[in-house]
């Protein structure tokens, strides 16, 4: 995964003037209209945080808890780093909703065919060498994209040359890690970031499914020999019962 | 005088037929109208009353099934006979009316054997579905006998039976296995909500305790059921068999309340048990409905022995296991989630109508086929057991 892609954003970079959410928008052929949330038509949002902007996308994990959780694959990490959404798998569960621990992916609750819908990192352009839309249209490099070991550099490089930034890059720990970074110069929770468990969320359920071999070996075993026991016990009443009634009978 | 042309219009007739238009209305919200118009669930709150309620209770309150035709045909003890087509038929029911509930519950239900072609096995809800799918047709199988022997034709009747006999343990070994895989996995998938789900209730145990719960839960149920038929559809079974699964049911209620309470303890989060606030007053509404009320009742000889006093303890029972489940899947997930959900009123009508149904196809089950006090016509090669004799 040395090619993985990444991007990173720093908050103390961006001045809010929202061309991403823009170009976001034409892309996906979204109305312009600015949104407050992530939404089924806003994949990435700026928001105001007291005299920051922070803006929100699909963190893109490493080992997405998203794709973990759909039970027919419809989410994808790909080896590219976007983690991609296959609609045609889709059976509307929304057990991905559930389990993001970021609380990224959207429902469109007002359709009768409603699908999930998040940010796809332009998984498209990506592959055909282009930066992600948000990024390009960044008029002053708050965000910028490359692949995930450059950008992790790039991030430490900053925090390290400049006192002011907080010392964590948001999103190499959390979940795991992530494709997305943030760096910032004031403190994460103060800017609504959530404090995400540090290990790689399907971590969490992986020991639980791998008992299940274990449960149908032992407790298949366990039960045949109890019925076994059973079976053997009522053998040797209907002997006994029929030994009496024959001494009964002589 | 009486027309027979019209069913008799009485009180339990009235209220189920409203039942029922209130869940036509809310099928026609559902499929017609959409989520927004059905129900009050958010991207925040993407799972409801129709998982929380259909889903987590539905597939836990069916239990009574697996833990009966375990006890009865794996641990041999044959006394609890009587009462094993009831138990069965309520699970098969249970889990008919979790699959119908899981039409209104996905987004796409069109796409509802997607799972069984396109598989994840990372995916907790992956086994979830798979094991549903798998018990269901083992219940299908465990209950046809019911059925089968209504055919009017011996032969067919009794190939059928005698193949049934020749594979029952079989069934009855994947059916214990199958149902506690997922019963347990059901609380396996909140495992992944690691610091959305509240510490009274989010533990790297969550599945020992749907399995533990599950268990009494399920023969409350059967309990409930058996006490509602000898009142209502006059059959005759001797209820001191409750009695008898009453007495099982306090060690394994108190095994469930030391373990809840063992784990609150190793993970440090008893400070969250005084804190006031609405999580926490309803985890102690949880633990006294199922777990600390119960107990006390059923140690006493004169609620174990007296039906009613019995049936009533065990409606405690379920009543505080729907509030577990409900509290693991909504009210635990509401401070993280900031939304405060309340279901639509269509969300209650649609799972009423599916469950009503099932309480009805019970009745009828019970008065048309040889479920409970008339004993099933045994076919000629089948000897007795002995356990029975004995």
């Amino acid at each position: 995964m040395a090619n993985t892609k990444a991007i990173l954003i720093d908050i103390t970079k961006c001045i809010g003037c929202r061309n991403c959410e823009q170009a976001c928008k034409q892309i996906h052929g979204f109305p312009p209209e600015t949104e407050a949330k992530l939404s089924t038509m806003a994949f990435t949002v700026v928001e105001e945080r007291g005299d920051r902007f922070v803006r929100r996308m699909c963190m893109h994990c490493q080992d997405p808890a998203c794709a973990s959780a759909c039970l027919v694959g419809a989410l994808q990490k790909t080896a590219n780093g976007p983690v991609i959404y296959d609609a045609s798998k889709c059976i509307g569960c929304r057990y991905c909703l559930v389990a993001c621990p970021f609380n990224v992916p959207k429902y469109e609750w007002t359709k009768l065919v409603p699908y999930v819908k998040k940010c796809d990192m332009c998984a498209a352009r990506q592959a055909q060498g282009q930066p992600p839309a948000c990024v390009e249209a960044c008029p002053v490099q708050a965000s910028i994209s490359g692949t995930r070991e450059e950008i992790l550099d790039e991030a430490e490089r900053r925090i390290l040359g400049d006192s002011k930034y907080v010392r964590h890059i948001y999103g190499s720990e959390e979940a795991g890690g992530t494709s997305v970074f943030f760096i910032s110069d004031v403190p994460f929770e103060k800017l609504g970031f959530v404090a995400a468990p540090k290990q790689p969320m399907p971590v969490l359920t992986a020991s639980a499914l791998s008992d299940g071999p274990t449960v149908i070996l032992v407790g298949g075993a366990l039960l045949s020999g109890v019925y076994w026991i059973t079976q053997r016990r009522a053998e040797v009443a209907l002997a006994e019962a029929r030994e009496k009634s024959e001494k009964e009978r002589s | 005088m009486t027309s027979t042309r019209f069913p008799r219009i009485s009180l339990w007739r009235t209220i189920v037929a409203l039942i029922f238009a209130a869940g036509v209305y809310a099928t026609y919200a559902r499929f017609a109208l959409g989520f927004q118009a059905a129900t009050n669930l958010t991207d925040p709150q993407p799972w409801g009353l129709w998982v929380g309620l259909g889903t987590l209770c539905g597939v836990g309150l069916s239990a009574g099934g697996f833990a009966i035709a375990a006890s009865v045909y794996l641990l041999g003890f044959e006394r609890y006979r009587p009462i094993l087509r009831t138990s069965v038929l309520i699970s098969f029911l249970g889990y008919l009316t979790v699959i119908v509930g899981m039409m209104y519950e996905l987004g796409l239900p069109w796409r509802i054997w997607h799972p069984i072609v396109m598989w994840n096995r990372h995916s907790v809800l992956f086994e979830v579905s798979w094991c549903v799918m798998l018990y269901t047709t083992v219940l299908v199988f465990e209950f046809s006998p019911a059925l089968v022997e209504k055919i009017p034709w011996v032969s067919v009747r009794e190939l059928y039976l005698r193949w049934h006999h020749s594979i029952l343990i079989a069934l009855v070994l994947a059916g214990t296995l199958l149902s506690s895989m997922h019963q347990s996995f059901l609380g396996g998938l909140y495992l992944i909500t690691k610091g959305k789900l509240d510490p009274l209730w989010y533990s790297p145990y969550l599945t020992t305790m749907f399995y533990l719960s599950a268990i009494p839960a399920g023969l409350a149920v059967t309990i409930m059921a058996l006490y509602l038929c000898v009142r209502s559809l006059n059959v005759k079974v001797d209820l001191s068999l409750s009695t008898e699964v009453s007495k099982v049911m306090i060690p394994l209620l108190a095994l469930y309340g030391v373990f809840r309470a063992v784990d609150l303890i190793n993970r440090d989060a008893t400070a969250y048990l005084w804190m006031w606030r609405e999580e926490t007053l309803s985890f102690w509404l949880e633990i006294g409905l199922m777990v600390v009320a119960p107990f006390v009742l059923l140690n006493m000889k004169k609620v174990r022995n007296n039906p009613q006093r019995l049936y009533w303890t065990c409606v405690l029972i379920v009543m505080g296991f729907m509030a577990n489940r409900l509290n693991v899947s909504i009210t635990g997930l509401q401070a993280s989630s900031g939304v405060y959900y309340v279901p639509k009123w269509t969300e209650f009508a649609a799972t009423f109508a599916v469950v009503t149904a099932a309480v009805v196809a019970f009745r009828y089950a019970v008065i048309y086929l040889d479920i409970l006090p008339k004993n099933p016509p045994q076919p000629r090669w089948m000897v007795p057991s002995a356990a029975a004799e004995a």
